[in-house]
């Protein structure tokens, strides 16, 4: 491997991969996953510890301002897809290449399941509200068997009373 | 309910909503180990009399023969003695001429292995980890023809005679049995069914329901539900076993009893808080000390609950990227948070002394994963710290830059006074410049030469290799990896065909959906790892680890699609569910203002034949 710091190398290309003259001062979207991408960068190593986190912590709160779930995944796609044509371009050694594509798809994969996960959280909970509804339904059924029970046995008494 | 060796047991059968008899049998006998669904067929009420002879012949055999024989043969030879009895029946009496039974038997031969032996279309699935297998295959004339290649599953589908049996128990004395063996993991279930279960409930349903975690005894009266629910065209019988669950693990215990230990310490956790002077902190000047502590401490409790129940750190960040957040906006001090934190780090390990006093294991447990939390509540802090620092630093570039300009700006001045030379007003500035390269396309893989070909062929022999024997998923995503990578067309629908082929029947939660992208991780780490391993060229290694990295993030892009799909349905049917509630809501209301108004009518009705003191009274 070479002698570059292969973090400072990529962050170079956060404008190139995050078009970032697009968007002004706002950040671009898939900003998260490349500061995650550094991050790991920095840290190196098969695992990253906290990646996850910080990852789980970006994608919930995209999530919880109203981005869908496939936009999210597709800004991740977008910065690895990027980040691998602008890696081949951009680093010479073929040792440092490999150092950041495995990086950039531990950050791919690892948004990815966030999402899953996320999806899942969210058919989860609609499931025990359906069961919740399902239970309401149950006593509301009960309860209007009693009121026609009642509504019968009070029009019962008032025609028996008219009669007399 | 029964308990067969630690394996868990239920069964339950239904006549239908079309049938006036149930034809089907079952044996659930504890005491040898053997669970039988039969379904009798055959006209003059000869079906229920098939199975049901069947089903004593079976019985009797394995009683008298038990320990004596292999479990396999004794199964064997078990059905073969029920085909034998149907048979000698059906040719004692002509009103019973040929009547048959279908079978498909379990013979627990201990707790990790079973003996499945089935005749007809009756049917076994397993449930392991969230997927559902068939372990069985029906004995129909078409399911025979396809296998010897005669018909193609689409003609069989359209086949006139795709129901009818090709075995069955009766026809003759002696009859081909299907054996199968099946080693048992610990949660695993086995359900036995006859057709009139999987003939009117989907593959899905059947799945979600037997994967729900539900007792046994649940499952099989819902299965059979399922099946009424959905016609319930004919009889319905089904057995449901489950294998006993492992030993709890570390994270069990700390997401359970961990988790309630640590709560039930939330006011000793608020009183040392207190004691410590937690109220007395700037952050929560101008707050009582009650609502300081519950602002604070019980936060920051309730978090910690959270996360120890679902293994995760995300309340305890949330908590510390809140507090800490909001006061570095008001431009507090670093200081009062440190001071905040200390104390409430020493609150948290007094209560869990006090609980590893009280249980050294438990307390041990909970230790570890209370650091932990704490550990990432430092983190988001160290996070928001460099937030800070970077804001600085903006700062310091921009003046930099301003600094810059000027000094330009004062050189194009003296270069302008002293040359009259236009040229020479153009002063040479130094200035880094970022390569700018706009990527117009998404990447497409547009094949791959012969050597990246046999680099990443060797690369995915390296990782199989690698890989544990039983890891089926891993080598079904390495499978699913190489032929994504090697598609010249380079094209997005190979990968959601891999990926549906690995998704296959899954249940939408954590336990279906997790092993998926835990395999995922898996081959990834594997791959990456089996790269450096092979004889190549270092440009060589990076092409190979390039084209894998992106097939797989294709494939976890198209699995990720596949689990979004599947979730959209809960959601439809919730709002489904709902708008029936609120239907029934508008029923009730409407159906109380009618009983209020004939309340009120009853009321001011007089009866004027009674004297006055009796006639009555107006309710208002």
């Amino acid at each position: 491997m070479s002698d570059v710091d292969l973090a400072e190398a990529v962050s170079v290309l956060r404008d190139e991969v995050l078009e970032t003259a697009e968007h002004g001062d706002r950040d671009p979207p898939g900003s998260e996953f490349f500061e995650a991408l550094l991050r790991a960068l920095t840290v190196g190593g098969e695992s990253v510890p906290g990646l996850d986190l910080a990852l789980h912590d970006s994608v919930l709160r995209r999530l919880a301002w109203g981005d869908s779930e496939e936009v999210v995944l597709a800004d991740a796609e977008m910065v690895f897809d990027r980040m691998v044509i602008a890696v081949h371009r951009a680093l010479r050694d073929p040792e440092d290449q490999l150092v950041v594509i495995e990086s950039t798809t531990l950050v791919a994969v690892t948004v990815a399941r966030v999402v899953a996960m996320a999806a899942v959280a969210r058919a989860s909970r609609a499931r025990a509200a359906r069961l919740r509804e399902e239970m309401a339904q149950r006593q509301l059924r009960e309860v209007l068997e009693k009121q026609k029970a009642t509504i019968a046995r009070l029009e019962t008494e008032n025609d028996n009373k008219d009669y007399r | 309910m029964t308990v067969q060796r630690e394996m868990r047991v239920a069964g339950d059968t239904n006549v239908g909503k079309v049938r006036s008899t149930n034809e089907d049998s079952m044996i659930l006998e504890p005491r040898l180990g053997l669970y039988v669904v039969l379904d009798g067929m055959g006209g003059a009420n000869a079906g229920d009399i098939a199975s049901q002879m069947a089903r004593d012949a079976i019985r009797d055999y394995v009683m008298q023969r038990r320990g004596n024989a292999p479990a396999r043969q004794l199964l064997e030879a078990a059905i073969q003695a029920g085909s034998a009895s149907v048979f000698a029946a059906s040719q004692a009496n002509r009103e019973r001429h040929g009547m048959g039974t279908t079978v498909v038997a379990c013979l627990v031969v201990d707790p990790d292995h079973l003996v499945i032996g089935h005749v007809g279309d009756s049917r076994a699935y397993l449930l392991r980890q969230g997927r559902l297998l068939a372990l069985t295959r029906d004995h129909t004339i078409v399911e025979e023809l396809v296998d010897r290649g005669l018909l193609t599953a689409d003609e069989a589908e359209r086949h006139p005679y795709k129901n009818v049996l090709s075995r069955n128990l009766g026809a003759r004395p002696e009859t081909r049995v299907d054996l199968v063996d099946v080693e048992v993991l610990p949660g695993d279930r086995v359900m036995l069914c006859s057709d009139g279960l999987y003939g009117y409930a989907s593959t899905e349903a059947i799945q979600y329901i037997l994967g729900s975690g539900d007792a046994p005894e649940h499952v099989a009266r819902d299965l059979i539900e399922l099946a009424l629910r959905g016609g319930g065209g004919d009889n319905v019988s089904t057995i449901v076993l489950e294998a006993p669950q492992a030993a709890p693990t570390a994270s069990t215990v700390v997401k359970t009893s961990g988790a309630m230990a640590w709560w039930q310490k939330r006011q000793r956790f608020l009183q040392i808080a207190k004691d410590r002077g937690l109220p007395k902190n700037p952050i929560v000047r101008g707050l009582s000390p009650d609502e300081a502590l519950e602002l604070i401490g019980l936060s920051l409790c309730q978090a910690i609950f959270h996360d120890l129940e679902k293994s995760t750190g995300v309340n305890v960040w949330t908590f510390a990227q809140n507090l800490a957040g909001g006061w570095f906006e008001r431009g507090g001090e670093w200081s009062a948070v440190r001071g905040l934190m200390d104390i409430l780090h020493t609150c948290a390990r007094v209560c869990v002394d006090e609980i590893r006093s009280a249980d050294t294991q438990l307390g041990f447990l909970l230790d570890v994963a209370v650091s932990r939390a704490l550990v990432v509540a430092e983190l988001a802090l160290g996070g928001l710290l460099a937030e800070r620092l970077r804001v600085v630093d903006t700062d310091l570039i921009g003046l930099q830059s301003e600094r810059a300009a000027m000094v330009d700006r004062q050189a194009i001045a003296a270069a302008e006074t002293l040359s009259e030379d236009p040229d020479a007003a153009q002063p040479w500035v130094d200035r880094p410049t970022i390569p700018f390269l706009r990527p117009d396309r998404p990447v497409t893989n547009s094949g791959v030469s012969d050597e990246v070909s046999d680099a990443m062929a060797k690369t995915m022999t390296i990782a199989r290799a690698r890989t544990a024997p039983k890891a089926e998923l891993v080598k079904q995503v390495l499978t699913a990896l190489e032929t994504v990578a090697n598609d010249a067309g380079g094209n997005f629908a190979t990968a959601v065909l891999q990926a549906r082929e690995i998704y296959g029947v899954r249940s939408v939660d954590d336990a279906g959906v997790m092993p998926l992208f835990d395999a995922l991780d898996t081959a990834r780490s594997v791959t990456a790892s089996s790269v450096q391993q092979i004889q190549a060229t270092p440009a060589t290694r990076a092409k190979v680890l390039l084209a894998l990295s992106t097939a797989h993030q294709r494939l976890v892009g198209a699995t990720t699609g596949l689990v979004l799909e599947a979730s959209i349905p809960y959601g439809d049917r919730l709002r489904e569910v709902q708008a029936i509630t609120g239907e029934l809501r508008d029923q009730v209301a409407s159906a109380e203002k009618r009983r209020a108004a004939l309340e009120r009518e009853n009321a001011t009705n007089i009866d004027s034949s009674l004297p006055w003191g009796s006639r009555g009274t107006t309710e208002w």
